[in-house]
C-alpha cells in the first residue's frame, strides 16, 4: 500500500502544480502552457500507475479498495498540508518519487 | 433554466442537510466508531485477555467446556478468537422451538485456561454498532429512520455535487483562518476528496436495507410470503434431526482442517454443532467474514458429527448475491486489515466532518444578518442549540459512556444498561446546557469538557484497571493501547477546537463583520 500511496501523493501534487493558482502559491511563478500540460500528464500517469502496486499485492478485489482509500487519503493529506506547510507538501512529493523505486524493490 | 435548476438543487441541499444533519452526524460518528467495534469491546471488557491466536487449542478448549457444561444441549455455537476479538465465545441452546428465538446461554472462555471469564457486563463496541442503524429505538422504527436518513444523505450528496460549481477548479483549495470562507472550503474539500467513500457508504446502506426500501420486487415474486424470499437468499443448513440414540462426538479440529481445505486456505469463523450427544450429530463450519471483500452470506461445510462424513459444501453464490455481498462487505469493512481499517476510520471521520461543517455553515450564513443587533430569532437559536448538543454534546456522551464503563461497580445490577443510560443522560444534559448558555460560550464549555473527559480516559483506565498504557504497550496489546492513545488524540483535538473557538470569540467583532460582508457578496 506504501508504493501506491507515494505514487498517488506525487500524482496529486503534479496535478495541483498544473493549476495557475497553486503553481503561483507554491513556486511563485506562472507555469508555461507546455509545463502545465507536462505536469498534468505526469499527474494522471502517476495516478494510473499507482493502481498497479495496489492490485499486484492483494489482487483486484482488495487491491482496488485499498487503492481508492489511498487515493482519497493522499489527496486529503495534500490539501491539508498546502495552506499550513506548503514546502513540506512539495518535499514530501519529491521524497515520494525518490523513494518509490525503493518501495517497488521491496514489493518483489 | 440551468441556474434555476442549480438553485433548486442548492435549496434541497440546504434544507435536507439541515433537517437530517444532526441525526446524520450521530449516525456517521457512531458508525465510524463501529469500525473498531471489537477493539472497543476489548477495552471495555479488559478481563478477557488477549493471547496469540491458536485455533487448535481454542477449539479443544471449547469442545471440552461444552461437553462438561452442556452435554445435552440441542445446539452449540463456537466463535473462535481473532487478533481483534480475543474472547473465545461459546453459546448453547437447550431446546430448539421452531419459529421462536430460544434462550441461549453464552460464555466467554479464556482460550488458554479453559475457564469461563467473569467479564464485566458491557455492550462494548456493539452499542455504537447498534445505535448506528437502530438509533436506540424499538424495532423496526430505528431502522426505518436510519434508512430514511441514508436516503436523505444520498440526496444531499447528489445535490451537493450539482450545487458545487467549481468542483475541479477548487479541487486542491483550502484557505484556513478566513471565517465562513474556510468553513465552506473545508466542507467542499472533505466532501469532494472523500466523495467515493461517501457515495459508497450511503448507497451501500440502502442496499443493505433494500428489503425495507424497495420491497416491491420481493412482493411481486413472492407475494406476502417474504419469509420465502429470505429462505431462498440465506439457505439455512438443513441438518438431520436427532435420532434419540446417544452418540460420541468426534474431535472438532480435524473437521475444521477439512473445511479449511475446501476453501483453499480460507479462515474459519465459527462452528455450530447440532445435537452434540446424538448419533445423528452434525457439525457446520462457517467461513470467517474477514476472508474477502465480498461479504459471504454463509459459506458452510457440513459434517456428520459421529462419523466425520462430509455432508455438504455450500455452492458458489449467485451473481445478485455477489453484488449485494460486495456492497455489504464494502460498507462493513470486515475484510480490512489494521492499515485499511484506519483508513476506513479516517474516511468516516471525514464524512462526519463534512456533515458538521455543513451545519455550521447553514447557521453562520444566516447569523450574519443578525450580527449587528446581537439578537437572534428563535429558529436560528434553535438550530444553534441543536448544533452544539448534536456535535460537542455527542462527544461528551461518548466519553461518558467510556467513563461509566470504568467507574460503575462491576457487580452492579443491569450494569450494561446503565452504561447506555449514562450515555443518554450526558447527551440530554448537554442539550440543557446548550439551551442555557450563549452560543460561543456553549461551544467552548462543551468542547473543553469533552477534551477533558477524553484526555483523562487513559488516566482513569490506569487507575481502575491493571491494563494501563505501560503494560498494554509492553505486552503488545495494540487494541488496548490504541484505544487509550486514540482517546488522548481525540481529547487533544477537542481541546484545540475549544481553544480556536475561544480565540475567535475574542477576535470576532470587527474583523469578522468585514469579512462576512465580503463573503456575502462572493457567495451571493
Amino acid at each position: 500500500m506504501l508504493l501506491a500511496l507515494l505514487l498517488c501523493y506525487a500524482g496529486f501534487t503534479a496535478l495541483c502544480l498544473a493549476t495557475d493558482r497553486h503553481h503561483g502559491e507554491l513556486l511563485r511563478s506562472k507555469p508555461t502552457p507546455a509545463r502545465r500540460l507536462g505536469l498534468r500528464a505526469l499527474g494522471w500517469l502517476l495516478l494510473t500507475l499507482s493502481i498497479w502496486p495496489a492490485v499486484a499485492v492483494t489482487g483486484w478485489g482488495q487491491g482496488l479498495v485499498e487503492w481508492c482509500a489511498v487515493l482519497m487519503l493522499s489527496a486529503l493529506l495534500l490539501v491539508l498540508l498546502l495552506p499550513y506547510r506548503p514546502r513540506l507538501a512539495l518535499i514530501l512529493a519529491g521524497v515520494g518519487v525518490l523513494a518509490s523505486p525503493v518501495a517497488a524493490f521491496g514489493l518483489f | 433554466m440551468k441556474e434555476g435548476f442549480r438553485q433548486a438543487m442548492a435549496w434541497l441541499h440546504t434544507w435536507a442537510g439541515l433537517i437530517f444533519g444532526w441525526l446524520l452526524f450521530a449516525i456517521f460518528l457512531t458508525g465510524t466508531l463501529a469500525y473498531f467495534k471489537d477493539e472497543i469491546t476489548h477495552w471495555m471488557q479488559p478481563e478477557v485477555q488477549a493471547h496469540p491466536v491458536d485455533d487448535a487449542r481454542s477449539l479443544a478448549v471449547a469442545q471440552n467446556y461444552l461437553q462438561q457444561h452442556a452435554p445435552t444441549a440441542a445446539r452449540w455455537f463456537i466463535t473462535l478468537p481473532t487478533p481483534r476479538d480475543p474472547g473465545l465465545s461459546v453459546m448453547w441452546q437447550d431446546k430448539v422451538d421452531p419459529g421462536k428465538r430460544g434462550n441461549f446461554i453464552q460464555k466467554v472462555l479464556d482460550p488458554v485456561t479453559g475457564q469461563a471469564v467473569q467479564a464485566r457486563e458491557s455492550m462494548g463496541g456493539e452499542f455504537f454498532y447498534r445505535f448506528h442503524f437502530q438509533l436506540q429505538m424499538p424495532y423496526p422504527w430505528g431502522r426505518w429512520l436510519s434508512t430514511l436518513a441514508a436516503m436523505v444523505m444520498f440526496v444531499a450528496l447528489i445535490t451537493g455535487i450539482i450545487t458545487h460549481k467549481k468542483i475541479f477548479k477548487d479541487f486542491f483549495t483550502f484557505r484556513p483562518r478566513k471565517g465562513q470562507r474556510s468553513w465552506l472550503d473545508g466542507h467542499n474539500a472533505v466532501g469532494v476528496l472523500v466523495l467515493p467513500f461517501h457515495l459508497m457508504i450511503t448507497y451501500s446502506s440502502l442496499v443493505i436495507f433494500m428489503s425495507m426500501v424497495m420491497p416491491a420486487p420481493i412482493v411481486a415474486s413472492y407475494g406476502n410470503d417474504s419469509r420465502a424470499f429470505f429462505n431462498e437468499v440465506f439457505p439455512s443448513s438443513d441438518n438431520a434431526p436427532a435420532l434419540g440414540q446417544p452418540g460420541t462426538l468426534l474431535p472438532l479440529w480435524p473437521l475444521y482442517q477439512q473445511a479449511q481445505q475446501q476453501w483453499a486456505g480460507g479462515h474459519v469463523g465459527r462452528l455450530a454443532v447440532n445435537n452434540p450427544s446424538d448419533v445423528n450429530a452434525s457439525v457446520n463450519v462457517f467461513r470467517a467474514g474477514s476472508d474477502s471483500v465480498v461479504h459471504d452470506f454463509g459459506s458452510t461445510v457440513s459434517f456428520n458429527g459421529t462419523t466425520g462424513e462430509l455432508l455438504r459444501v455450500s455452492g458458489e453464490p449467485s451473481l445478485p448475491s455477489l453484488i449485494g455481498g460486495s456492497f455489504y462487505g464494502l460498507h462493513m469493512g470486515h475484510f480490512a486489515g489494521p492499515v485499511l481499517r484506519w483508513l476506513y476510520f479516517i474516511c468516516g471521520l471525514a464524512g462526519t466532518a463534512m456533515i458538521g461543517t455543513g451545519l455550521v455553515i447553514w447557521l453562520g450564513k444566516r447569523q450574519l444578518k443578525h450580527a449587528k443587533t446581537g439578537v437572534m430569532p428563535f429558529e436560528l437559536r434553535l438550530v444553534e442549540v441543536l448544533n452544539i448538543a448534536s456535535m460537542s454534546g455527542l462527544m461528551i456522551a461518548i466519553a461518558t459512556f467510556f467513563w461509566a464503563n470504568r467507574l460503575l461497580p462491576v457487580s452492579m445490577a443491569e450494569r450494561s444498561d446503565w452504561e447506555v443510560q449514562s450515555f443518554f443522560i450526558a447527551w440530554g444534559l448537554s442539550l440543557v446546557h446548550a439551551a442555557l448558555r450563549r452560543g460561543r460560550q456553549g461551544w467552548v464549555e462543551q468542547l473543553s469538557l469533552g477534551a477533558l473527559l477524553f484526555v483523562a480516559i487513559p488516566l482513569i483506565n490506569a487507575l481502575t484497571t491493571p491494563y494501563h498504557l505501560g503494560t498494554s504497550l509492553m505486552s503488545r496489546d495494540w487494541a488496548m493501547a490504541g484505544f487509550d492513545l486514540t482517546c488522548l488524540a481525540g481529547g487533544l483535538f477537542l481541546g484545540w477546537a475549544a481553544w480556536k473557538m475561544q480565540r475567535c470569540a475574542a477576535l470576532q467583532p470587527k474583523a469578522e463583520r468585514a469579512r462576512a460582508l465580503a463573503f456575502k457578496q462572493e457567495a451571493g
